[in-house]
């Protein structure tokens, strides 16, 4: 049998009514549990999973596959509506998002989200069933040093996009870096910057910070301004649907969303968060309406939601075709094929093109049922800025500090999540970006030890970084994204530079 | 969005100078943790002490500029805060944390929805807190009970739930 | 309060009937990782088998598993419904880490899992045997990259041992460490280093499916269904095994722990452990008493001693 017709018989499992039933009770499931603020996706798939086992191995792997999409999605409901991540894939979400919402388009706003996860997830998964053997060995490819360029190129566009203040940008970019230096040194064993508290010996935990400087700053700052402003939140003004005009700035956004997304996902050490920020980045660089980013663009949502989701499908690259589980919930989903007694690896789609191909399918019929689901859903979410404030906050707080418990009472987290939480506030107040100090506790630690790796492996030869074409391709684009704005202001088209960066507060 | 005070755009900031110094101290205190690691470069060459350094220097030259653009009077004013209403929430987030292995998730994290409510400007805090206590246990129905996820419990779970 | 204390009291003689005692085990680590593992499944044999009543179980991640074993020492003194499930990790971990207390403070009962090292190179490779590579690794050994878990870990130590059992300095090793979630295992598959080292399971789809070459295995003897010798047989005397324990309370009396015992034997014994350990691939390595006492002491030597040699511990 060949590829599509593996394909269509997953599809004709997967359209059994009962089936299509499970499917919509995971996705309801995934997103309820999802939309939490500070419970992404992960704690939301290990949580339900053993609502799964009950069932027989079509309806749980489909159950499954809806309450992965639900949770991916139902993240970015909180991160727009309420600019509370759950996680560090949708920091960059919040960025444009909330301000969209704040300014009564926080209906676009979520359907951009939700139309843009469905374009990628249903791009991205169609990639996955055709090309997961190519774009696998593309990533193999990938060693230290070619994700030390990445890493490298990644700094210097996603510093150059949250830029408001160049001074502010970099220093909270480096309030990142220090975190990221606590704890163990992987490679070396010594404990840096632990001070003998054992706790920290693990470092700082991406989603206690991403909590803490998102929810719990977000809410100091709300509350220290004061209840008498005229900027309160509008649920709706205008359009709650996107209107012509969105749908043309956002498609292509989704569009370079997946190609970013995929493929980052499908390295084994890349990740949904470094897609999103890529994205970002890429969204801010072409986009044709600069002096929207930083005040709701609506490109800063449509690309990075696309990128999170093509990036959690192309996760399923390397777990399908090598059994390498690269993230915390690809790791998960290794649970869920266990219970079918099945080892995903090399073998799996030789062995069993069945289960690969229904879950192929699973993942389709599921990213249908999370449209379907949530586009009606979306009058109802926005409603959510009418529950008065003291109720709305009291709940955000109660369930950001429900995930950091949930996962590790110790009162050392749940210290880290007050102090952060504090210097959220901080930064907000004194006009500092917040994404750049979770980029760099995220890219900081993975920058340092492709370097040392690489340096390793090449026993100390500094040239390794630039002898393999692709390393040497990016660490080139990188300098490019350094020198072109420059040479850009000297030659007198920088004035648009020099517009939006006046244009900022 | 920020209230501006055209007429007097030089004056120094004193707040931003103490962020400056800040900056110092953190970057002064990679660097010695820097030079207290040991140098284990190995064959790479790059040890542990060599990156934290290099972050401490950049930490360094960040709160030299900052100190500039302080004195310059670069920083805009910042906008009037309610204190009170950031050290409910503050001190609500405390009292779950010291409250949360003696009393529970329920009596810690309803205090903290009474504590958050109260700096949002409710004032009705005989509301606020059996609503806490009441939303707070039902979470912990649901997450623990349904979801067994672990949450540290108190009386009231153990009156409600059970063990 | 009156009716806090009726509720306890009907609790109370609501567990009455059942004799059995209660325990709360301990997992030094996240939910989902491998000692997070082993305390459901005890949780679940120990329930489903009759054995105890009510099981909880309880996590307390962080630095391998130390964080949670001093937090175990200090409140679960003397009692004898406490327990926790640690494995080797945690001694290289209490040693690396500087941890307060160690496996001395805790009443050891039983290792339950374990499983052995192995060392695999790409298929592409032209190294055949593992002599070829220790040959390699003399003439040159900083040439030999090795791909593993974190430094100081069981991999590491593996690594250091064949050295050691070689004649190579182990302070020589070029050792790359990598974080989990198969990281180590795309640097092995992409021939970006000479040479990997992890748990056997972690490679053995990967050798069945012709991408990696399996050299040798830590084990004692030639295991069943896997075509590699052991290091031994191939002359260096190193054997490992990555196991996992359940350990009590300090303070508690011989009898409180001669009844945790039984309780665990019955467990081990149990169709429904049996079954459990194969639905998951885990070898049962079943050692409990002065036996076990022993070969701990023994792995807590080897292991702090090649520490120090690789330069981990000072």
């Amino acid at each position: 049998m060949g590829t599509f017709d593996f394909l269509l018989q997953g599809l004709a499992v997967a359209l059994d009514p009962m089936i299509l039933l499970y499917a919509l009770v995971g996705v309801t499931l995934g997103t309820a549990v999802g939309v939490l603020p500070g419970i992404g996706p992960a704690l939301t798939v290990a949580l339900l999973l053993p609502v799964t086992y009950g069932l027989d191995p079509a309806g749980s792997l489909i159950m499954f596959a809806g309450i992965y999409y639900g949770g991916m999605y139902g993240g970015s409901t909180t991160s727009i509506l309420l600019n509370t991540p759950g996680e560090s894939a949708s920091i960059v979400t919040a960025l444009e998002g909330n301000k969209m919402a704040r300014a009564g388009r926080g209906g676009p706003a979520l359907a951009t989200a939700a139309i843009g996860s469905f374009v990628a997830g249903l791009l991205a998964t169609i990639a996955l069933a055709l090309i997961a053997p190519t774009v696998v060995k593309l990533a193999l490819v990938f060693g230290p040093r070619e994700y030390f360029a990445l890493m490298v190129l990644a700094f210097v566009t996603v510093s150059a996009a949250f830029g408001d203040s160049t001074l502010r940008g970099l220093t909270s970019l480096f309030i990142g870096l220090a975190l990221a230096v606590v704890g163990i040194d992987q490679l070396t064993g010594q404990a840096r910057l632990s001070f003998g508290v054992p706790q920290l010996l693990d470092g700082i935990e991406v989603t206690t910070l991403a909590v803490a400087l998102f929810a719990v700053g977000e809410a100091l700052f709300v509350a220290g301004r004061g209840m008498h402003r005229d900027d309160e939140a509008i649920a709706v003004k205008g359009s709650l649907w996107m209107t012509a005009r969105d749908w043309g700035r956002s498609w292509k956004s989704w569009l370079r969303g997946t190609v970013i997304g995929f493929p980052i996902g499908a390295m084994p050490a890349g990740g949904a968060d470094i897609a999103s920020f890529l994205s970002y980045a890429t969204e801010k660089r072409f986009t044709r309406h600069p002096e929207e980013f930083g005040h709701g663009a609506i490109e800063g949502v449509a690309g990075p939601e696309a990128a999170n989701n093509a990036s959690a499908a192309g996760t399923l690259v390397p777990l399908l075709t090598l059994g390498l589980p690269t993230t915390a919930t690809a790791a998960i989903m290794l649970a869920g094929f266990q219970q079918f007694g099945l080892q995903p690896g090399p073998l799996l789609f030789a062995t069993n093109p069945q289960l690969v191909w229904g879950l192929i399918a699973s993942l389709l019929i599921a990213n249908v049922m999370l449209l379907v689901l949530n586009l009606p859903l979306i009058g109802l979410w926005v409603r959510l800025l009418t529950i008065p404030r003291p109720w709305l906050y009291a709940g955000i707080l109660l369930f950001a500090t429900l995930g950091t418990i949930g996962v590790n009472p110790s009162p050392v987290e749940l210290g880290m999540l007050l102090g952060f939480g504090v210097l959220g506030y901080l930064m907000r107040l004194f006009g500092y970006p917040i994404a750049p100090v979770v980029v760099g506790l995220i890219l900081g630690p993975m920058a340092e030890q492709q370097l040392r790796r690489a340096l390793a492996i090449a026993q100390g030869d500094v040239t390794t970084l630039i002898a393999s074409p692709i390393a040497a391709t990016l660490l080139g684009l990188a300098a490019a994204a350094l020198i072109v704005p420059i040479l850009m202001r000297r030659y007198g088209r920088g004035d648009i530079l020099v517009k939006i960066a006046a244009d900022e507060d | 969005m920020r209230h501006r005070f055209p007429d007097n755009p030089r004056r120094p900031d004193r707040a931003a100078v103490v962020i400056g110094l800040l900056l110092a101290s953190v970057g002064g205190l990679l660097l010695w943790e820097a030079h207290r690691l040991p140098q284990q470069g190995g064959y790479g060459g790059v040890g542990p002490a060599d990156v934290p350094r290099m972050i401490g220097w950049g930490l360094m030259a960040l709160a030299v500029w900052t100190v500039v653009e302080a004195m310059r009077g670069g920083f805009e004013p910042r906008p009037r805060q309610q204190v009170p209403a950031v050290l409910w929430i503050v001190g609500g987030l405390a009292a779950q944390l010291l409250l949360l292995p003696v009393a529970g998730f329920s009596i810690a994290s309803g205090l903290l929805f009474a504590c958050t409510a109260r700096g949002f400007g409710e004032r009705r805090l005989w509301i606020a807190l059996p609503a806490g206590l009441i939303f707070a246990l039902l979470v912990y129905g649901l997450f623990d009970g349904i979801l067994s996820l672990n949450l540290p419990s108190g009386p009231p779970e153990r009156l409600i739930y059970g063990g | 309060m009156t009716r806090f204390i009726l509720a306890s009291l009907m609790a109370g003689v609501l567990a009455l009937p059942a004799l059995a005692a209660d325990y709360t085990i301990l997992a030094p680590a996240a939910p989902g990782g491998g000692w997070d593992q082993t305390a459901r499944t005890m949780q679940e044999v120990l329930r489903s088998e009759g054995i105890s009543e009510s099981v909880q179980v309880q996590n307390v991640p962080g630095a391998g598993g130390t964080v949670g074993l001093a937090q175990f020492v200090a409140s679960a003194a003397g009692d004898p419904s406490q327990l926790i499930v640690g494995g080797y990790v945690m001694v290289g971990a209490i040693l690396t880490n500087g941890s307060p207390v160690g496996l001395d403070d805790v009443t050891p009962i039983a290792r339950l899992t374990g499983e052995y090292e192995a060392i695999v190179v790409p298929a592409s490779s032209p190294i055949q045997t593992v002599g070829e590579l220790v040959d390699q690794l003399k003439a040159d050994p900083g040439a030999v990259s090795w791909a593993g878990g974190s430094a100081g870990g069981t991999d590491h130590i593996a690594v250091g041992l064949l050295a050691k059992a070689a004649g190579v300095d182990p302070t020589k090793i070029n050792y790359i460490a990598f974080s989990g979630g198969g990281e180590a295992l795309a640097a092995i598959l992409g021939s970006q280093v000479t040479a990997g080292v992890s748990g056997l399971s972690e490679f053995l789809p990967q050798v069945e499916a012709g991408t990696m070459r399996l050299l040798a295995v830590t084990a004692p003897e030639r295991l069943e269904g896997v075509d590699a010798p052991t290091l031994a047989e191939a002359g260096y005397d190193v054997v490992l095994q990555n196991w996992r324990m359940v350990a009590a309370a300090p303070g508690i009396s011989d009898e409180q722990k001669a009844a945790i015992l039984a309780d665990i034997e019955k467990m081990n014994a149990s169709e429904g452990w049996q079954k459990a350990l194969a639905s998951k691939g885990w070898a049962n390595t079943w050692l409990a008493g002065d036996a076990f006492a022993e070969q701990l002491a023994k792995d807590r030597e080897t292991t702090e001693g090649i520490l120090r040699e690789i330069g981990l511990v000072k």
